[in-house]
């Protein structure tokens, strides 16, 4: 194979995967603290991109001729900050109280909840049910190396990714808060006792996991110009898929199965090039591969049930 | 040693780098009652699970009846005769009483499709069976409880649903039954009544075996024929109530606390 | 513990007047055009409903219905067969009768096994698919009789489930459910793009023909033109006559006991000789099987399927319906899926909304009541027989 076709295999994969493991590290939070799926955080990424495009809608009516670094950090804040209090609103309005239903039905009720916030952009949004441009605000520069060119957005897009994971693991093991999530996962029970507001906690996680699938959606947006009300289903799927191939509650396990998981599609492209329109396919395929080995994770936890 | 019904040698269980039970020996005669007792964490309980095939153990044997079962599946171990309870009640609580009965009577019951839903004959037959069984057991340990038979468990009080786990365990007549604490949660009145009530269970109970675990000395003064002592997994001492009291090592790790 | 009571005279009465209220409520339902006057048969419904609650009605006829069941299953079909013959000519209303008997057959089949055997399946539209596509599929040969393609709908649904039994034995939970969640993605892709099956265009099913007589052709009897959707109502109906008594069978045997137990807790029914491999095995297969067995008719029906009738949101919409029904309960299944079914056709105001609606509702649903409509009744071996 060609080197620089594959190296630009490679710089899309690397992207994807950056994408979902933003998505993952969610799925993977949430499960800590709550211990339940939040199967609705793909559409979370959808309305953080929507969250964007209204912000650049709004400011550029206002400012029209405004400079695109600036308008980019705008509407990335406008659509963080609302996200998160969306996050914190969902968790103390609906999350919350399904904690006493069994698996199942949360994993069905967030579901459903994903299906509402899928059809609610898609009918109130104005033209809500189309595809959406999404403006461009990074410089189309791009270097050429061959037959490999290098989008000088996606480095951007990809080092921000990363500066964001690094400062979300930093905050997890690092700070106050951190440390209070983390013995919020790990044990509720005690994590009470110890003078930890649980309630609180769990918001503050939520606010910060819907954060960060704000932040993938206008990467999102940004990477493919387009966005649509439809792009979370898939989204939430791979993120669900990554956080659980890499094992539940590790936020290593969720990087490590975006990365996976964009891995395979793009080794599904670039084996199968008579048939890349498989690489779903191929995918998903590989993920139920892996559960039938690792029928907990690549990152298992080791706990045996007690009796 | 020519009439014991269990022979565990050498029985050790590693969870990771704790070992919950080492080198473990010990036996069951036919028709004695063997009560384990030890501070909690001591292995009582991984006791039963290695035996009745839960956890496969480190090392070690079980000779049941003659025949080797260890590291055997928790199916074929109840196949061979061994039933139990469980130290924190397992029933269905969703199931009515009958429901849960019968699944301790599984060995008895047919599993085929013929039979289950096209000629109901045999299930039939098996029902009537079941419901005569569970019935005489039932009005054994508390006749008010056989007029409940098709209520549900969740609605019933604690002593009841202990009632319905040994009920579960002695239907299907195993030559060993293993009873993990079936005091707690219950009084000590409570619990009085239930052993009597185990004790008199009549053609139920003929020749069986019984290992309890119970915290309760009172209990095991009444009900047990010997005693096992475990501490930190091993064996501590071996005999009657009265010698295990008496014995010093016993006394410190055990009943330390009330004797300061 | 009272073994079979004998039929109180009012209970029967009771029992023959609910049913004339439910035809006279579906017939009124599926007459009236006017979206005003359905927003009033359906309010109408809703307060003689709660105002029957409250004085008690409804437990009497619950009762009633619940003392003399096959009574109460034949007076179900009577409902439906009378509902075939006052719309004898009304291609619409049959297709949606149609379509609630095979999506009940569907739901019944995930029944046994997220119901009893406790096994999650977000792929139920994907087996339903499997069904389907393999009667498209059959239907190029016109010598297969139509039972036989059903039976091997149903059977390629099973073998294609198969696959997914070792990953679906070595899981449980949030695991288990990505596994089953996976295929249905995957599944829906693979349609998308392969060509050999219509891709996303999707592929014309040829309709039944028996004995020389093509099922896709009105009827003429006598003076009457029946529409050709009669015989395939009437199939469906038998389907879901036979596998209501096969999963009422299953229920009410030791096979349902052990698959209660195996989902409840697997220690405790290990320790009881309870394989549980062996009735994840069966519960998942038959489930299976049922959803093959029933997309095949309903592709045969439509006549055209394509990627879109099997999407996973198909397969959210199975699964809540069976949480709507209320786990576990037959009854509540079929009234959950004519509710599921009927409602949106009809109040075509709210078609747009649908989705919407029917997610919100579902949500609510999973947090205020739980256990569905009709939530499953303490197991009874015999009918009529109660504590
Ligand atoms: N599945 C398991 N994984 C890890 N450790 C275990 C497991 N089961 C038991 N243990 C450990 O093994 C030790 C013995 O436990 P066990 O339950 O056998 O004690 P016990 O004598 O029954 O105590 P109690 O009187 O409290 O019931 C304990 O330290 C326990 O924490
Ligand atoms: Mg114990």
């Amino acid at each position: 194979m060609d080197i620089s076709l594959l190296a630009q295999f490679t710089v899309n994969g690397l992207m994807l995967g950056m994408m979902y493991a933003l998505v993952a590290v969610g799925f993977t939070l949430f499960f800590g603290v709550l211990d339940i799926i939040v199967f609705s955080h793909g559409d979370v990424v959808m309305v953080g991109a929507f969250a964007a495009l209204t912000g650049h809608y709004w400011l550029t009516g206002i400012y029209p001729d405004m400079s695109m670094w600036v308008e980019l950090f705008f509407i990335s804040c406008i659509s963080i900050i609302t996200v998160a209090a969306f996050g914190m609103i969902m968790a103390k309005t609906m999350i919350l109280r399904l904690r006493s239903a069994s698996p199942l039905n949360t994993l069905l009720a967030t579901m459903m909840l994903g299906t509402v916030l899928r059809e609610a952009v898609r009918l109130f949004f104005p033209g809500g049910s189309n595809p959406k441009p999404f403006p461009v605000l990074l410089p189309d520069i791009s270097a050429s190396f061959g037959d490999f060119t290098l989008r000088f957005d996606s480095v951007i897009l990809f080092v921000l990714g990363a500066l964001l994971i690094v400062s979300l693991h930093l905050l997890i093991t690092k700070t106050k808060l951190g440390m209070a999530i983390r013995a919020v996962a790990q044990d509720e029970e005690t994590a009470r006792l110890m003078g930890v507001n649980f309630t609180l906690i769990v918001l503050i996680t939520f606010a910060i996991g819907s954060a960060v699938a704000a932040f993938a959606g206008v990467m999102n947006g940004l990477y493919y110009n387009e966005i649509n009300f439809g792009m979370g289903l898939l989204l939430g799927a791979i993120g669900f898929s990554a956080a659980i191939i890499g094992g539940l509650g590790n936020i290593y396990g969720a990087i490590l199965g975006g990365f996976l998981f964009a891995g395979l599609q793009t080794l599904g492209a670039v084996a199968m090039p008579f048939a890349s329109a498989y690489k779903d396919v191929f995918a998903f395929g590989v993920v139920i591969l892996i559960m039938a080995w690792k029928p907990t994770g690549l990152i298992a936890e080791k706990t045996s049930e007690r009796v | 040693m020519s009439d014991s019904l269990l022979q565990c040698t050498g029985l050790t269980m590693h969870f990771g780098g704790l070992a919950a039970l080492s080198d473990m020996s010990l036996h069951i005669n036919k028709g004695e009652v063997l009560g384990l007792v030890g501070p909690n964490g001591s292995g009582k309980t991984t006791f039963f699970n290695v035996v009745s095939g839960i956890y496969k153990p480190t090392c070690g044997t079980v000779i049941f009846d003659g025949k080797d079962i260890t590291s055997e599946s928790p199916q074929a171990v109840y196949n061979h005769g061994i039933s139990r309870t469980f130290q924190l009640s397992r029933l269905c609580l969703e199931l009515s009483v009958f429901d849960n009965i019968m699944i301790g009577n599984h060995k008895r019951l047919s599993r085929g499709f013929i039979s289950n839903i096209f000629s109901r004959r045999k299930f039939n037959e098996e029902y009537e069976d079941g419901l005569k069984r569970a019935t005489h057991i039932l009005t054994a340990l508390n006749p008010e409880l056989a007029n409940r038979m098709f209520d549900v468990v969740s609605e019933l009080p604690m002593i009841d649903r202990r009632r319905i786990e040994i009920c579960r365990a002695l239907i299907s007549k195993p030559k060993l039954l293993f009873l993990d604490e079936p005091s707690a949660g219950m009084t000590h009145e409570e619990t009085r009544q239930l052993m009597d009530e185990i004790l008199n269970m009549g053609s139920y109970a003929k020749g069986l075996s019984i290992v309890l675990i119970e915290h309760e000395m009172n209990v095991i003064k009444r009900v047990t024929d010997r005693c096992v002592v475990f501490n930190f997994g091993q064996k501590l001492f071996e005999g009657t109530y009265s010698e295990v009291i008496a014995d010093p090592a016993v006394q410190e790790a055990y009943l330390g606390k009330e004797v300061e | 513990m009272s073994t079979n009571t004998t039929n109180s005279l009012s209970g029967v009465l009771c029992s023959f007047a609910f049913a004339g209220v439910i035809t006279a409520l579906m017939t009124a339902i599926f007459i009236v055009e006017s979206q005003l006057l359905i927003a009033g048969v359906l309010l109408g419904t809703i307060g003689a409903i709660v105002i029957s609650s409250k004085f008690g009605v409804t437990s009497i006829i619950l009762k009633s219905l619940g003392e003399n069941e096959n009574l109460s299953n034949a007076l179900a079909v009577l409902v439906t067969l009378a509902l075939i013959v006052i719309f004898y000519d009304d291609h619409y209303v049959l297709f949606i009768l149609c379509t609630i008997l095979l999506y009940s057959v569907t739901v019944l089949g995930l029944n046994i096994q997220l119901g009893y055997a406790g096994l999650i399946n977000f792929s139920g539209a994907a087996f339903f698919g499997v069904g389907g596509y393999t009667a498209a599929v059959l239907s190029q040969y016109h010598s297969i009789p139509p039972i036989l393609t059903l039976v091997i709908g149903g059977i390629i649904a099973a073998i294609v489930g198969s696959i997914l039994l070792l990953p679906i034995l070595r899981t449980s939970g949030h695991y288990s459910a990505l596994v089953t969640l996976a295929f249905a993605l995957l599944f829906k892709v693979f349609l998308d793009v392969n060509d050999s099956l219509g891709g996303a265009q999707g592929v014309d099913v040829g309709s039944f023909t028996l004995f020389g007589w093509d099922f896709g052709n009105d009827i003429t009897i006598g003076s009457y033109d029946v529409s050709f959707y009669v015989p395939y109502v009437l199939a469906s109906l038998v389907m879901l006559c036979v596998v209501f008594f096969f999963v009422r069978r299953i229920e009410r045997s030791w096979i349902g006991l052990c698959l209660d137990s195996v989902r409840i807790d697997e220690v405790s029914s290990s320790c009881f000789g309870i394989n549980i491999v062996r009735w994840k095995i069966v519960a998942f297969t038959i489930g299976n099987f049922v959803a093959g067995l029933s997309g095949a008719l309903y592709a045969s029906i439509l006549g055209y399927i394509s990627p879109a009738n099997f999407s996973f949101g198909d397969s959210l919409m199975f699964l809540s319906i069976l949480l709507l029904g209320g786990i576990g309960n037959l009854w509540g299944t079929i009234i959950a899926t004519a509710i599921v079914v009927v409602l949106p056709e009809k109040f075509q105001v709210i078609q747009e909304y649908r989705l919407f609606i029917y997610s919100t509702l579902v949500l609510l649903m999973i947090v205020y009541r739980p256990v569905g409509l009709l939530p499953r009744k303490t197991r009874t071996y015999r009918p009529g027989e109660s504590s």
